[in-house]
């Protein structure tokens, strides 16, 4: 029997609340959350029930008030923000709903970015983002323009961008929202097979259902908490999530 | 990441332009202005300028060389008496009324220069001789004078034409007949008239015999004395004020009239705040264009820079990135700004109207306040930039 995988990203009892006196709003209470590496695992709820807070918590872009997040064994919930920036620069990837490319940089600019804030001289970063280029599919198309691309190319792009330094951790927000059906499932294969590595784990947070079965496991959201996780994503593959 | 803040900022073309009309507008007022400045001032000295000698020597009350308090003419000779003095020469400056053929009158600056040496003579005469002031009632004019002093012929075909005086011509002051014997080049002066280049003598008689007529005397240094050590001497035997002749007016140790002259007219008249205010100008309008330009550049990248924060750039790589941004701005709105102004000034020094000095320093202070406007509008971006929450990458 092979040994359980190791503890990638694992959230306890965290509270996140945002305001103060009655327009405070709690995001997370007492979340509590795992996810292990090499595995994808998707972050499903409705609107407003903390996906994005959790998923910004585990990111490090924000602090949660109260529990402990544990990223590949650092504890992020006690770092100051210079620990944290250096942490998503050296350990993590992210892709993001509205692709966010810098629209005035070519595509193989975008790619070079996180290279080129870990220090990497700008010769070895466009080498190694035009190796991702042609990984994503996207080779010939190094010089162009983001906006001279389709969605599903510009979402390709920001793959190639967030996985050009090897990161442990993926983080997808609802990488196919702004993309057709079929653009979706094939972004969201492409994530899967590109991400599938020993150490890595990727967590996508997801509205759409069709893409549930690129899930190795789906945690629901609501009111702020992980109601239950699914280790068989069909079980959730119904359009009313 | 220097290169691709670079690439940011050029690949949005229209804020780029925006940006740069901004600051090149800055930076063309700012030298344009301050080099037209110091043209105007630099008029003030005109005549110590065109009339060439080492030491001036004057009243001890006499502020700057437009301001002749008259000596007696026996002052001369106590002059000529002191020690490493070759020669001194007397030199009649005063504003006086030309009455034209036509009736017309025109403030004319009369020079009256010793008939024996004509130390102080202009340095290029276009026609006649300078001898030829030694002739009864003449004098030669500039130019420029000539040009201002044009007269208006009636051909006996009725046609009315206009023309610069020219040898021959004549005009009065004082009812005093002036037959101009030649035309000479000199520089321009503050007062607009035109120079009236006559014997010291005569200048007497110009001036109706006023009872002092001797306005500066031109000194000649013997060999191995310089003109700071007969100043010295000067005013120590003779009670006079003595003058050098150099030009510079940086210079705070120097005895210069030239000095004396253009910080009088700083003090004394309200040029420097009009200028100022007009450059003042030019840094605002820089400020608020620029400024506002860059700061709404940076709204627009707000939510990349955003992107970039989230991926791991601490706030000094961004502070950089906006920072070389901003200074590549300032160095091209600079160089377009200041390219401007000397393409202004050179098209103002060929047309001779109005002057135009572009000193170093002016380029190198243009460049300074570029600069500065230039890392005020970065500072803005910092701050806005500073202030981004990496997570909003997270909220769509």
């Amino acid at each position: 029997m092979s040994e359980p995988a190791a503890s990638a990203v694992r959230l306890h009892g965290v509270d996140m609340a945002f305001g103060e006196g009655e327009s405070r709003v709690t995001a997370l209470k007492q979340a509590t959350f795992e996810a292990r590496a090499g595995e994808l695992v998707m972050l499903v709820g409705p609107s407003g029930c903390g996906k994005t807070t959790l998923l910004s918590v585990i990111a490090g872009t924000l602090t949660p008030q109260a529990g402990e997040v544990e990223v590949f064994g650092n504890r992020l919930d006690g770092l100051g923000q210079e620990a944290l920036t250096a942490f998503r620069r050296r350990h993590l990837g992210f892709v993001f709903q509205s692709f966010n490319l810098i629209p005035t940089l070519s595509v193989e600019e975008n790619v070079m970015v996180p290279l080129l804030i870990q220090g990497r001289g700008h010769e070895e970063a466009r080498a190694v983002a035009r190796e991702m280029l042609e990984k994503v599919g996207l080779e010939g198309r190094e010089e162009a323009r983001p906006t001279a691309l389709s969605g599903g190319q510009q979402q390709r792009v920001a793959i190639a961008r967030a996985l050009v330094h090897g990161p442990t951790l993926l983080i997808c927000d609802e990488p196919t929202s702004a993309l057709d059906k079929d653009t979706g499932a094939q972004i969201l294969a492409m994530i899967r097979d590109l991400s599938r590595a020993p150490g890595r784990c990727v967590i996508v947070v997801t509205h759409d259902h069709r893409i549930f079965r690129y899930a190795d496991r789906i945690a629901e959201m609501e009111d702020g908490r992980i109601r239950r996780v699914v280790d068989d994503p069909s079980l959730l593959e119904q359009p009313h999530l | 990441m220097y290169r691709l803040a670079l690439n940011m900022l050029f690949g949005d073309r229209g804020k780029l332009a925006m940006l740069l009309c901004g600051l090149s507008f800055s930076a063309l007022l700012m030298a344009q202005q301050t080099s037209v400045f110091f043209g105007i001032m630099s008029w003030t000295y005109t005549p110590v300028v065109n009339i060439r000698a080492h030491v001036w020597v004057s009243d001890p009350m006499v502020e700057q060389v437009n301001d002749a308090k008259p000596m007696r003419d026996t002052d001369l000779g106590r002059v000529r008496s002191v020690d490493g003095v070759a020669w001194a020469a007397p030199l009649h400056t005063s504003f006086l009324q030309a009455r034209m053929p036509d009736g017309n009158f025109k403030l004319v600056t009369l020079v009256g220069l010793d008939a024996d040496t004509f130390a102080g003579a202009p340095a290029e005469i276009v026609q006649g001789r300078i001898e030829d002031l030694r002739l009864p009632n003449t004098v030669m004019i500039d130019e420029w004078g000539a040009q201002l002093m044009s007269r208006t012929e009636v051909a006996p075909d009725g046609k009315v034409t206009t023309r610069p005086l020219r040898p021959g011509d004549t005009f009065e002051i004082n009812d005093v007949e002036a037959r101009i014997v030649g035309i000479c080049r000199v520089r321009r002066a503050f007062t607009g008239g035109p120079f009236a280049y006559t014997t010291y003598d005569r200048a007497k008689a110009y001036t109706l015999g006023a009872r002092r007529t001797l306005s500066f005397m031109l000194v000649e240094p013997t060999a191995g004395v310089t003109p700071v050590e007969l100043c010295d001497r000067i005013e120590a035997e003779t009670g006079l004020r003595a003058w050098t002749s150099d030009t510079v007016i940086w210079d705070w140790s120097a005895r210069s009239l030239a000095r004396h002259t253009f910080w009088w007219f700083w003090r004394n008249t309200g040029i420097p705040f009009s200028f100022g205010t007009a450059v003042a100008l030019g840094l605002f309008v820089g400020i608020a264009i620029s400024g506002q330009t860059f700061y709404s550049f940076v709204l627009e990248n707000l939510r990349y820079f955003a992107a970039i924060k989230a991926m791991g750039a601490g706030m000094g790589v961004l502070a950089r990135m906006l920072t070389f941004q901003a200074v590549v701005a300032g160095l091209l709105g600079f160089g377009l700004g200041a390219g401007m102004a000397q393409g202004i000034g050179r098209v103002m020094i060929e047309k001779g109207m109005p002057p135009f000095v572009m000193f170093p320093q002016v380029l190198w202070a243009t460049l300074v306040f570029i600069l500065g406007i230039s890392l005020v509008s970065a500072l803005i971006g910092i701050a806005k930039v500073s202030r981004v929450d990496a997570s909003t990458v997270f909220r769509g």
